[in-house]
């Protein structure tokens, strides 16, 4: 404690031993300041809280600058939820005392939520707000705000308390009690929250006693009361049960028309959507079986096809080699022919048959090596003498007239010595005197071809001067008179010519 | 029997946040101490 004077710490002496100023009215002062910041804090200890605010503002009052009663203050106020009150002591104290005051923690605690102030603040103007409603006789809108209220800051004490006496004024009395109850655990000792609660109990009471007369009344018109030694027997006077068979009946059928509506609308929906399902589940499997299969069966169609392709010309390959012309038979031909050559040389009627037989397209692109070199070897062998023999005998038969003899004489002579030009040019003359005249000038064409400067190739281009005239003086002649025209072979020995042997092979022949 | 008249002129408006440097400055701090020291002031006062 320190001299209000001079500062000096006073000692127990009733005088200051700094200035010497009479301390002993200011030290009483200061303890009956410390009493009732003791009792306050007491108070406070055990929840009565308003207790505890009287004496801590009478302990502030006798010592304005006690900071742990105004500390304590400040916590009793915002334990009630009165805040700003709270606030506003602490912020006195730490005025008062600036280092080392637990005022600067609360301060802190509370200025660190900006949403919790917020909260608060709203919940006081929500309570200002009930207040001017209560004024206005607008209880309904008072009790909403209030409810708010308490559910915002539940330690609003004299939020409580106007909706008790809201509450209490609706003569809605158990609500009132229940608020005021919740009240009393916040400031146990209240007297405000005190005295509603005993108005509440009182009127409670006197509706108990009203309810309680009421139902006894009831119950004397129902039974019969008497008294039997020391017990109190009621015996209802129609002891007969109500008939309850009919409603009974009534509520099974009802619970079974429930049950099966139920059974309608809840569960065969349930049963025919999972059935759907199923099927179509089913038919997705099904569908996609299908188009497997579909796909096996196409992939299967075309192997089909491709074998069959392949087939046909294996058929193709195969008859090429083994069926009439085929490469088996024409190798078969040649071998006969050796055959029959080795048997007898001079019979060489039936070995020109056989080789003239044989395809030489074949022997030239499409025999093996040895079938070209057993050809080659026969044809050496007996090819020049057939063509000799053949030529001989076509020249003959065509000076005979017998062109169609001669002709087929007259190509297998040609077809064993192609390198003859008189052969084709004897050949070419014996298809113009049988009248053949395309044949004639395709041969007389190849041969000046293919000899341009054989003495031949003289005659052909003749012959062919010769078929050009007769045909245009025939085609005069048949365009003025209709007559038939004479063939060009029968034009004298014009077209023909010397035999190999040097010999005119002509008409005369 | 409560009155609610009555009781409501009880219930204040509870201080608002934006008022409460207003109520801070406005507080009577004046304590007994504070007495005290005047009253011995005046009484100096009065001797001299």
């Amino acid at each position: 404690m320190k001299c209000f004077q001079c500062g000096c710490e006073l000692s127990d002496k009733d005088f200051c031993t700094g200035c010497g100023a009479d301390v002993k009215l200011y030290k009483r002062i200061m303890y009956v300041a410390n009493r009732f910041y003791n009792d306050g804090l007491n108070k406070a200890g055990v929840r009565d809280l308003s207790g505890a605010i009287v004496s801590l503002r009478q302990a502030l009052k006798f010592n304005k600058n006690h900071v742990e009663a105004r500390n304590l203050l400040g916590l009793v106020y915002f334990e009630m939820g009165e805040t700003v009150a709270a606030l506003s002591e602490w912020v006195i104290s730490k005025n008062i005392r600036s280092q080392k005051n637990i005022a600067d923690d609360y301060i802190n605690d509370v200025q660190s939520n900006p949403t919790r102030l917020e909260t608060i603040n709203q919940t006081v103007k929500k309570y200002n707000q009930a207040l001017s409603y209560c004024y206005a006789q607008s209880s309904d809108l008072a009790i909403i705000q209030l409810k708010k209220v308490v559910s915002l800051n539940p330690r609003f004490v004299k939020a409580h308390q106007l909706l008790a006496l809201l509450y209490m004024n609706g003569e809605e009395w158990e609500k009132a009690q229940r608020i005021l109850h919740k009240s009393l655990k916040i400031d146990v000792n209240n007297t405000t929250t005190l005295r509603y609660l005993k108005e509440v109990e009182f009127m409670l009471e006197g509706d108990e006693t009203a309810g309680a007369k009421k139902k006894k009344q009831n119950v004397s018109k129902d039974a019969v009361t008497y008294q039997s030694g020391n017990e109190t027997i009621i015996q209802p006077i129609s002891p007969k049960e109500p008939i309850v068979g009919v409603p009974t009946i009534l509520n099974v059928v009802i619970g079974i028309a429930i049950g099966l509506a139920v059974c309608y609308f809840l569960v065969v929906p349930a049963r025919v959507q999972s059935a759907r399902a199923e099927a179509d589940e089913q038919l997705r499997l099904i569908s996609e079986n299908s188009d497997e299969k579909t796909a096996q069966i196409t992939d299967l169609e075309q192997r089909v096809e491709a074998l069959t392709d392949e087939n046909a010309k294996q058929q193709e390959q195969i008859t090429s080699y083994a069926g009439e012309g085929g490469a088996l038979q024409t190798v078969d031909g040649l071998l006969e022919t050796a055959r029959k050559y080795i048997n007898d040389p001079e019979d060489l009627d039936e070995v020109s048959d056989e080789l003239y037989k044989l395809d030489r397209t074949y022997v030239e692109n499409g025999a093996s090596e040895a079938y070209k070199a057993l050809y080659e070897e026969l044809l050496a062998q007996v090819g020049e003498k057939i063509a000799e023999d053949c030529f001989r005998e076509g020249t003959a038969l065509k000076n005979q007239g017998d062109y169609s003899g001669a002709v087929e004489l007259l190509e297998k002579a040609w077809y064993f010595r192609n390198t003859d030009a008189e052969i084709l040019y004897i050949l070419a003359e014996t298809y113009q005197e049988a009248d053949d005249m395309d044949k004639a000038l395709e041969l007389y064409n190849q041969l000046l071809t293919s000899f341009p400067d054989s003495e031949y190739a003289d005659m052909a281009e003749q012959n062919i001067a010769d078929a050009a005239t007769a045909g245009s003086h025939r085609g005069g002649e048949e365009g003025d008179e209709n007559t038939p025209g004479q063939p060009t072979g029968g034009n004298g020995n014009a077209g023909s010519a010397p035999n190999a042997d040097g010999n005119d092979t002509g008409g005369g022949a | 029997m409560i009155n609610f008249e009555e009781e409501l002129k009880n219930f204040h408006p509870s201080l608002e946040i934006d008022e409460a440097e207003d109520a801070i400055y406005n507080q009577d701090l004046t304590d007994m101490a504070d007495l005290l020291v005047n009253m011995i002031k005046d009484v100096k006062d009065a001797e001299n």
